[in-house]
């Protein structure tokens, strides 16, 4: 009997080796996944009544498709609790025009970059004296509490822009059209979100410049285990970027405001 | 030896009682023969378990070791070569027709068709290894956008060659066609031939980690039923011992010392197979990788101190990409590329930054390891110290000096230095590419003498307990 036991131990023990390693949380094993998204950026990620839309929203869509998926559910985020829904399971997947960063990939995981976003400027499109950052010396320029992008400008990059302040790149761009500032600047995507809407409300043609001053690797967060997750969202924002979808994203989202997109696939982050 | 109190009394007479246990055997030349079949049949288990265990351990290492481990490593050369290809086409169009500045347009050219054969082999290495259609598709759209920067990059040196002029920025239609030529290299061909890597990457690392739970499920496996087949043979000793009242049966209990040593051996040997696969996965072929990408990463970068001077008008663009690289190699927390450089030159331990020099720095236990990551870290901070000087010469209006600085081979000209920190970083990719042949060599020579020991032990056992047994069984006669 004890030899019996020791065969019963054996048996358990071989076939729980099936098992052992296999990581069930992947979002590769899902059929069901929750997307964390920005609720509140036209163009990328917003929230009309219970629907979401935008080109974060459609890209997640593109992923999960290719990845076998057949529920997708969105939850709004924000840039303070990105981490966390991630960390605790309450989201299976951020994208957010979620830029990667070293301290970032510290916390979560990083599929894609699925775009490399640029900080350029957004102007009157009969705007002609602003062709590049320096050229918005003494020039108004909206600040945005919390934003990064108006101290790169103005601190890093060492032009003195004169501040005007908004609450949110929304309420930048109505002042813009109306003349109480020069420009806008902070990521093209964004920008062009914002502009694409403002294009469709009528009113003052908008125009961005076209001089990148930094890049922001837009990527698809996961929960730091997830290394299958990656590789497999890497798979299938090659798929995205190869078949052309990509290529019809970025055009339907932005194309009327004359972002010079990129569309081919962008260097991916790697997921060790 | 547990076991041994433990076993289950041995009856002296046969039993009558119906029931379950009607088929057991009756008679004690029935039961020694039926213990010695089992014990057979347990050692077959134990054998075949070694044997699964140990050619799981082989595939794993012949996988990372001899097959897709090195063509990786020899496709990772390819960001390297075509960011070079690009750094030199820039350094050539830079140079113009000027003489004595340390490197002439002709080097620089001839660096580029090098630098492009050694991309075109290892391209077709990565194509080979493509595994999934997407793979095989961006490595033909690589091949296809580098005929297209080619064509581009010709009609650039043509154009510059005709116009010609002395160091310094050329003519505007010449740099047009270099923006073309860069910004095709860079959001086209680069991204593509980095991620045909990443994914051969994959490959190693799926079957690492296959393999090395195969291997560990096998020392379990191999552990149970070698410890089965072992109380199997202290349960026939046993019955010997009392059913002929003798001290003790010699054969048999070398059988066991046999099936013990077999045991032990094979779960060392394994547990060892797992860790030369860990050490030429992890010392090995990660930092290997990892490093040569810093390397490319950083050889770009330092392509875009060259286009900074190439191309004032896109400065700026170039300044950035230069941070944003320098960074992704050592990450220091910075607004601009001023204060990454003081954050670089302040930075006096080893560890407390991030990007593939940060992720080096946690590495521990390679041989040679910290004294070339030292000189590593000592050459890449020179180096962001003469592109400092650099830019400062550009802001202060002194860009014919800017030049010298950059294109100069002498220590204190960025050329120079970054071609000694690029020493130092393949001395440390050397260090850990030994590592890796090293974990190799052992994990080969770890299982070398198995194919025979595995049957000749068996045969032993087989023969010892056959010779406990049958002198015993004789006596039934």
């Amino acid at each position: 009997m004890r030899i019996t036991a020791l065969v019963l131990a054996a048996g358990a023990a071989l076939a729980g080796c099936g098992v052992a390693g296999a990581d069930g949380d992947s979002i590769t094993r899902k059929d069901a996944l929750v997307v964390g998204v920005n609720a509140d950026q036209p163009g990328l990620g917003l929230r009309t009544g219970g629907t979401y839309s935008g080109f974060d929203v459609d890209v997640a869509r593109q992923i999960a498709r290719r990845l076998g998926v057949t529920t997708v559910t969105f939850k709004p985020i924000t840039s303070a609790t990105r981490e966390s829904v991630l960390r605790s399971g309450a989201v299976d997947m951020v994208v957010a025009s979620y830029s990667i960063t070293p301290e970032r990939k510290t916390k979560v995981i990083f599929g894609g970059p699925y775009y490399v976003a640029h900080q350029d400027i957004l102007v009157r499109k009969d705007e002609s004296g602003i062709r590049n950052v320096r050229d918005l010396k003494g020039r108004r320029l909206c600040e945005v509490p919390g934003s990064v992008s108006f101290p790169r400008v103005t601190r890093e990059r060492g032009v003195a822009a004169v501040s005007v302040r908004a609450d949110t790149y929304g309420a930048c761009l109505a002042k813009l059209r109306s003349g109480e500032l020069d420009a806008v600047s902070t990521d093209d995507l964004i920008l062009a979100g914002l502009a694409a809407q403002a294009a469709r409300d009528g009113g003052a043609p908008l125009r961005i410049v076209g001089a990148p001053i930094s890049d922001e690797p837009y990527g698809v967060g996961l929960n730091s285990a997830d290394i299958d997750g990656c590789e497999a969202v890497n798979k299938a924002i090659t798929t995205m970027y190869q078949d052309g979808t990509a290529a019809r994203l970025l055009r339907t989202w932005f194309g009327p405001v004359g972002l010079r997109a990129t569309t081919t696939v962008p260097q991916f982050e790697g997921c060790d | 030896m547990t076991a041994v109190q433990q076993a289950p009394p041995t009856r002296q007479e046969p039993r009558r009682r119906p029931g379950p246990r009607r088929f057991a055997p009756r008679t004690a030349a029935a039961r020694i023969r039926a213990l010695a079949a089992l014990v057979v049949v347990a050692l077959a288990a134990t054998l075949a378990a070694m044997w699964i265990a140990v050619s799981d351990a082989r595939h794993g290492m012949r996988v990372i070791g001899h097959d897709a481990g090195p063509q990786v490593v020899a496709t990772s050369d390819l960001y390297f070569q075509l960011t070079d290809m690009d750094a030199q086409l820039a350094t050539a169009l830079l140079i113009g027709g000027s003489q004595g500045l340390g490197v002439t347009r002709d080097q620089a050219l001839a660096r580029y068709d090098e630098d492009r054969a050694k991309a075109a082999a290892a391209l077709l290495q990565a194509a080979k290894l493509a595994d999934e259609p997407s793979e095989a598709a961006t490595a033909q759209a690589v091949v296809m956008a580098l005929g297209s920067y080619e064509r581009i990059a010709g009609q650039a040196l043509l154009l510059d060659r005709q116009a010609g002029h002395t160091a310094g920025p050329p003519s505007s239609r010449v740099l047009d066609l270099y923006r073309q030529a860069t910004d095709l290299m860079k959001l086209d061909v680069l991204p593509k031939a980095y991620n045909l890597t990443l994914d051969d990457g994959t490959l190693v690392r799926h079957t690492y980690e296959d393999e090395r739970a195969a291997v560990r499920n096998g020392i379990v496996a191999v552990v149970v039923t070698g410890l089965l087949l072992v109380a199997l043979l202290v349960v026939l000793q046993v019955f010997l011992t009392r059913r002929f009242r003798r001290v003790l049966n010699p054969a048999l209990a070398l059988a066991t010392l046999v099936a013990l040593a077999l045991t032990g051996t094979a779960a060392a040997v394994l547990s060892g197979q797992a860790a030369d696969l860990r050490r030429a996965k992890v010392d090995g072929f990660d930092s290997v990788l990892a490093l040569s990408r810093a390397r490319a990463i950083g050889n770009s970068a330092n392509a875009d101190q060259t286009r900074f001077l190439l191309d004032p008008e896109r400065a700026d663009t170039y300044e950035q990409q230069f941070m944003t690289k320098a960074q992704s190699v050592l990450y220091l927390k910075a607004g601009n590329l001023a204060a990454y450089n003081q954050a670089v030159q302040r930075q006096a331990a080893r560890t407390g930054f991030l990007g593939f020099l940060g992720a080096e720095a946690a590495r521990r236990g390679v041989p040679g390891q910290e004294a070339a990551f030292g000189s590593v870290l000592t050459t890449y901070k020179a180096y962001q110290a003469d592109d400092r000087r650099i830019r400062d010469l550009v802001t202060a209006g002194r860009r014919d000096e800017a030049v010298r600085a950059r294109l100069g081979a002498a220590a204190g000209a960025s050329s120079g230095d970054f071609a000694t920190y690029d020493r130092a970083l393949v001395k440390l990719i050397g260090i850990h590419r030994a590592a890796f042949d090293d974990a190799v060599r052992d994990g080969d020579g770890g299982t070398r003498h198995w194919d025979a020991g595995l049957p000749v032990a068996g045969l032993v056992i087989v023969a010892l307990v056959l010779a406990g047994v049958r002198p015993r069984l004789a006596e039934y006669r």
